[in-house]
């Protein structure tokens, strides 16, 4: 029996590029964060420079991202009814809360972590410099609120990267979202991303360093093994059927020429990094930095925008076009052009790390 | 509204869709389901709340699309978006092509899987079965478009706000029928309470022959359908044929 599709329905993508960023952005900023952990709260000198730019990263894309999210929504004026009607049935409702938590906490535990630097940098009698005393607030060390703030940032930033995950994950109607791997490839991709972030941002700051170089590659190696490891279990699990949800998964899309392009797409923007990650020629962070974001970007872009372009009921796919506008380019632009202001204001503040030795992040001097 | 007034209404709406229908005999059926529902409402008695449903039965679709466009009109569903449409295939088996019609709208599920996602309750289950938005609390945030698994749902252009078929609940709250079930020409969609024993319906689906759209979901749609093919219940394995402005598989 062949069958013909002569009418159907054609439906258009509901979650924008919008949404892309900020999972994109809000995935960056969580694994960003964590990496600033270790070098901030107890490392050792050199570890502080890989951990403050991985902060500012954090902070960047933290700051940006729920304005993408509230670009995504269809009522932007509306945002207030997540918390005037919350349905704490749903995934989307709990993420609400989850965000500004972070985020709250991130900018707390920032301060308390790099009040010491900014003082340090406010020496002088310029605007600037008087700015900085103001914002560093006397500049005594904090170790307390900063280790009370980073719980607290922890807790949320897992509770960010489980919403994200989940969210999609529960989707039952698009089988390309139902697996229960996603949120782990989610996360194993954000760290790719964070971590190419990281190299691209102390090259944008000069401060770049090969103790620093050696941390992110690590991550990224970390990063991108754990994603070839997830996308082979998820591969297996489709082909041979033994998870039917991973089955109805690989079924919805196998067919069609555009994802066999795409998985190939996927396969090489991981096994290339990891090349360069081992040979490491002249120029690598520059290149590694923007093939690890490319990987997170593209990985959201494929299952957010890709897993929309499957009909749940027609034959074949449904065609995507990026628009020009607020709905896709001038989205996609506007969200990294904000991303480039908040990224100067915060370095702007933050001038990179002296090169010599530091304080030892915040262990008082006992 | 007075509940007396909204009675009123029902059984006077009730007369006049009965007036405005007896002519096409083939639209009969559906006609005669509303007014058991609503005879006993306007008597003023307390009546168990109907559940609203619907049958359709594939065979006899011509495929005129006047459900779609009626819809459109009664509903003000801005361009290139549907609240139902019908999905038409070209089925060729051994040797024979038919054209096969599945007239699609939301199924008003039991289950509905847009309903416990939506992040602010604007998405919600009426007593009398048919799901409807809060237009005044919905954000647009368009997670109940990806969830159900029907595509039944969109996000309106003109007013950001999630859109779906709502088997007219205005009319239906009027004592009239959904405007696709007047309108239609064929007498395929029979419309009617399920929770009356009597109704057409209830009788149809009594029978036991009729199907759903993907049951494996569990969703438990209250939209059926009589003479369709397994085949279709799901998403349909076919040959795309549709007019695509660039028809080149693309989205990354
Ligand atoms: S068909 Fe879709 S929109 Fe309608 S009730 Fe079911 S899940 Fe909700
Ligand atoms: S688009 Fe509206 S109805 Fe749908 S989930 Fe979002 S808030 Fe709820």
């Amino acid at each position: 029996m062949t069958i013909l599709e002569v009418v159907n329905v054609s439906r258009d993508v509901a979650w924008l590029p919008w949404a892309v960023q900020y999972f994109f952005l809000v995935g960056l900023s969580v694994a960003c964060f964590f990496m600033s952990l270790r070098g901030l709260l107890r490392g050792a000198a050199r570890e502080r420079g890989f951990a403050r730019d991985a902060l500012i990263g954090a902070l960047a894309c933290g700051l940006v991202a729920p304005v993408a999210l509230l670009a995504d929504l269809h009522q932007p004026g509306r945002f207030w009814h997540f918390y005037a009607y919350p349905n704490l049935g749903s995934w989307m409702a709990w993420g609400a809360f989850f965000i500004p938590a972070y985020v709250g906490g991130l900018l707390v535990y920032a301060w308390a972590v790099l009040r010491g630097d900014l003082a340090a940098a406010g020496q002088g009698d310029g605007v600037l410099a008087r700015l900085q005393r103001l914002v560093a607030l006397g500049g005594a060390p904090a170790p307390r609120l900063a280790r009370l703030a980073a719980g607290w940032t922890v807790v949320f930033g897992l509770l960010i990267l489980l919403y994200t995950g989940m969210e999609v994950m529960v989707v039952r109607a698009r089988p390309l979202w139902d697996t229960p791997i996603l949120p782990l490839q989610f996360a194993a991709t954000a760290v790719t991303g964070a971590a190419g972030l990281v190299l691209i941002v102390a090259r944008l700051r000069g401060d770049a360093t090969p103790a620093a170089d050696a941390a992110a590659a690590r991550w990224m190696a970390g990063g991108l093994l754990a994603t070839v490891l997830l996308g082979l279990v998820w591969l297996g699990l489709g082909l041979t059927g033994v998870a039917e949800t991973h089955a109805r998964a690989l079924a919805s899309v196998a067919g069609h020429r555009a994802w066999q392009l795409t998985a190939a797409w996927a396969a090489l923007a991981t096994v290339l990094p990891l090349a360069l990650l081992w040979g490491r020629p002249a120029g690598w962070g520059w290149i590694v930095g923007l093939l690890g974001l490319h990987a997170a970007w593209m990985f959201r872009w494929t299952v957010f925008i890709g897993g929309q372009t499957v009909p749940k009921t027609g034959a074949g796919l449904y065609v995507y076009q990026l628009p020009l506008g607020h709905d896709g380019l001038l989205g996609i632009a506007g969200s990294l052009g904000l991303w480039v202001f908040v990224f100067v204001l915060l370095t702007t503040l933050l001038p990179p790390s002296p090169p010599a030795p530091v304080r030892p992040a915040l262990v008082p001097a006992e | 509204m007075s509940e007396s007034r909204r009675n009123f209404l029902r059984a006077f709406g009730a007369m006049t869709v009965g007036a405005a229908v007896a002519a096409p005999a083939a639209a009969a059926p559906a006609a005669a389901a509303l007014p058991s529902s609503a005879a006993p409402a306007a008597a003023g008695t307390t009546a168990p709340s109907p559940r609203w449903a619907m049958v359709v039965d594939v065979g006899k679709c011509i495929g005129c699309q006047s459900c779609t466009m009626s819809c459109i009109y009664e509903n003000a569903v801005p361009e290139d978006s549907f609240r139902t449409i019908v999905s038409t295939y070209e089925v060729q088996e051994g040797g024979r092509t038919a054209m096969v019609m599945l007239p699609r709208l939301c199924n008003h599920c039991a289950d509905a899987p847009c309903i416990p996602v939506c992040p602010v309750g604007a998405t919600y289950q009426q007593a009398d079965g048919i799901v409807v938005v809060d237009a005044d609390r919905c954000v647009g945030c368009a997670y109940c478009v990806q969830a159900c698994p029907y595509d039944a749902r969109f996000i309106n252009h003109h007013t950001g706000k999630a859109d779906k078929c709502t088997f007219c609940a205005h009319r239906v709250e009027a004592g009239l029928m959904p405007a696709c079930v007047e309108t239609c020409v064929g007498g395929a969609r029979i419309f009617g309470d399920l929770a009356d024993p009597d109704s057409t319906v209830s009788k149809l689906v009594a029978k036991g022959d009729s199907k759903v759209l993907k049951p494996e979901l569990g969703t438990r749609p209250h939209v059926f359908y009589l003479g369709l093919d397994d085949r279709l219940t799901g998403k349909v394995e076919g040959e795309p044929t549709l007019w695509r402005p660039r028809a080149t598989e693309s989205h990354a």
